[in-house]
């Protein structure tokens, strides 16, 4: 272990005869982010395994599409993953407009692509301020959380909510963009440019802070592609793999962004730190997204006629989209009824809650609060 | 030996230029603004009238102009509204016997104000919702049988005209409002 350049040893036995001891982690841990239990089995400090228990926050809520239809769902997704839900709203918009042959309107893609664009840099926001905020230092989870209540406010005047959103509808969005909307959110991104500068000298050039997770939990990229990684994870373990750009989807394909991956600036490519970076450099590529958006965004109507009572024709499709935490597929059956026959979500934070048990062995048990955090697990995502 | 000293010394060096830094930053934030609210008694006007137009609070029927077309109560995915419409067989007319929304059911998702066809059920910025028994969560509009509003081309009644303009204010919001029924009638 390399805590601020000093080598700490660590006794792994051999000399003093210790007792492995177990331990029990959550679910009700402040630390990991939502209902997550963990039984540790630890020697002293050090972790032999952290085996991860899902299952606290199941809702069924596959299960609920089944009962409520396809229109009466939407609402639902917001629920799946309750930080970032734009994406689970246009995962489910998508899918049952493949399904039933609904084209959506140019404006309302690109209404989506703002949405979600705004809700990403929202929920990496959470993401490493809440990291930094798990590893120890209380001040910087508010500078992002300063951020993050406005990015709430321009989406509560887009939607009328500020977490579950449920903007987007089966061909479209509900609302037009707001009259005024583009300067706000400009107006909001050409302040978040020196905050964004304020916070790399607060944290991201921290001493301490890369310290603390440099080499900590490093993923090799043969790793985190077995283990089915996605994501920022994926990403810093050095695959430049993104849905937006490797199988664009709504209008990504014309607008111009990079794929950042991790460059092992604080030491090991693939460690706690490049998953920091890789959400932190996230945040300016969706800076400049959105302003690409307002550029080319076109006049028009952004919902297609949908009826009411849809039904979409029997068969089954699947769709893939890249949420804040990843790629997340949507499976949906239709038997051509007015609900649908199954509905299955597929996201990362499930596989990256996998991997913990095979990084743990040899893990200071403080670590293991910086590997939650620094895979960006969301609880409800895990386990829907 | 001298090595491990250097190093020593390089890195409390180090630490602490990184905690200067950084306090200097949050010193910085003593003389801004402060971005904090003292909610709810400090503010200058009420939180409610600060929240945008499109704001999803409490909901709320003006049965005046509701035309009892149970398109709301068809629309709601986890059934919170309870309708009981009727045609009165002397009078020929639609009356409304009940209308209910429990509030403590809702999920405040927006999808039941989308297809009203007058703006009549809509949502306040009221959130304030904290009571301390179910049953009083539990919202009835009609007292007594009200007859329900059948649409006019123009509307003459001053009483039921304004009530009529804030409802389709209400409704242009939604970019779907309208075209789904004509959509349904094409099908």
């Amino acid at each position: 272990m390399s805590i601020a350049g000093f080598e700490v040893e660590v006794d792994r036995g051999g000399g003093l005869e210790t007792e492995e001891m177990t331990l029990n982690m959550g679910p009700q841990h402040p630390s990991t982010h939502g209902v997550l239990r963990f039984v540790v089995k630890a020697d002293g400090e050090v972790m032999r395994r952290a085996i991860p228990d899902v299952g606290y926050l199941h809702r069924s809520i596959e299960k609920i599409s089944e009962k409520v239809g396809w229109h009466g769902f939407m609402p639902y997704t917001d629920r799946v993953d309750y930080v970032a839900a734009m994406f689970c709203n246009q995962g489910w918009g998508m899918v049952t407009e493949k399904l039933a042959d609904i084209e959506v309107p140019k404006r309302g893609e690109y209404c989506r692509v703002i949405a979600a664009e705004l809700n990403r840099i929202s929920s990496h926001l959470l993401s490493i301020g809440t990291m930094i905020l798990d590893i120890g230092a209380i001040t910087p989870f508010f500078h992002a959380f300063r951020e993050r209540e406005k990015i709430n406010d321009l989406l509560e005047e887009l939607c009328g909510a500020r977490l579950t959103y449920n903007y987007m509808r089966i061909g479209g969005v509900a609302w037009d963009l707001p009259p005024g909307y583009e300067e706000s959110v400009l107006a909001f991104l050409s302040q978040l440019e020196p905050m964004l500068d304020e916070f790399n000298t607060l944290v991201s050039d921290n001493t301490l802070f890369r310290g603390r997770c440099a080499k900590v939990a490093t993923i090799s990229a043969e790793q985190a592609i077995s283990y089915n990684l996605v994501g920022p994870n994926l990403r810093a373990s050095g695959v430049r793999y993104d849905v937006r750009r490797d199988e664009p989807y709504s209008v990504y394909p014309e607008l111009e962004f990079d794929v950042p991956i991790g460059l092992g600036m604080a030491g090991e490519v693939g460690d706690s730190f490049d998953r920091y970076w890789v959400r932190f450099v996230e945040i300016k590529e969706s800076m400049k997204i959105l302003r690409q958006c307002f550029r080319q965004i076109p006049a028009g109507p952004v919902v297609a006629k949908v009826p009411r009572k849809l039904k979409p024709q029997e068969g089954d499709a699947q769709i893939r989209i890249e949420s804040a935490r990843g790629d997340m597929s949507w499976y949906a059956v239709s038997d051509g009824s007015e609900f649908p026959y199954r509905c299955k979500v597929r996201t990362g934070s499930f596989a990256a809650m996998s991997i913990i048990e095979e990084l743990s062995p040899g893990l200071m048990l403080a670590d293991l609060v910086t590997v939650i955090a620094s895979l960006d697990i969301v609880a409800p995502e895990v386990d829907r | 030996m001298a090595t491990v000293l250097n190093q020593y010394v390089r890195n409390v060096f180090d630490t602490a230029a990184a905690v200067f830094e950084g306090m200097a930053v949050t010193c910085s934030h003593f003389v801004r603004t402060p971005s904090t609210i003292q909610y709810p008694d400090r503010t200058d006007v009420r939180v409610q009238d600060t929240l945008p137009y499109r704001y999803r609070g409490i909901l709320e029927v003006d049965l005046e102009i509701c035309t009892g077309c149970l398109a709301c109560e068809r629309a709601c995915p986890i059934d919170c509204i309870v309708i009981d419409a009727k045609k009165d067989k002397a009078t020929k007319q639609m009356m409304l016997n009940r209308f209910d929304i429990d509030i403590a059911k809702c999920m405040y998702c927006g999808l039941c104000s989308e297809p009203c066809p007058t703006g009549s059920i809509h949502h306040t910025p009221e959130f304030e919702g904290a009571d301390y028994s179910l049953e009083s969560m539990l919202r009835r509009f009609v007292k007594e049988p009200v007859a329900a509003y059948k649409p006019k081309k123009v509307e003459d009644d001053p009483k039921i005209a304004p009530i009529l303009e804030r409802g389709m204010k209400y409704l242009d919001e939604f970019a779907a409002a309208g075209d789904e029924i004509e959509a349904e009638a094409e099908a």
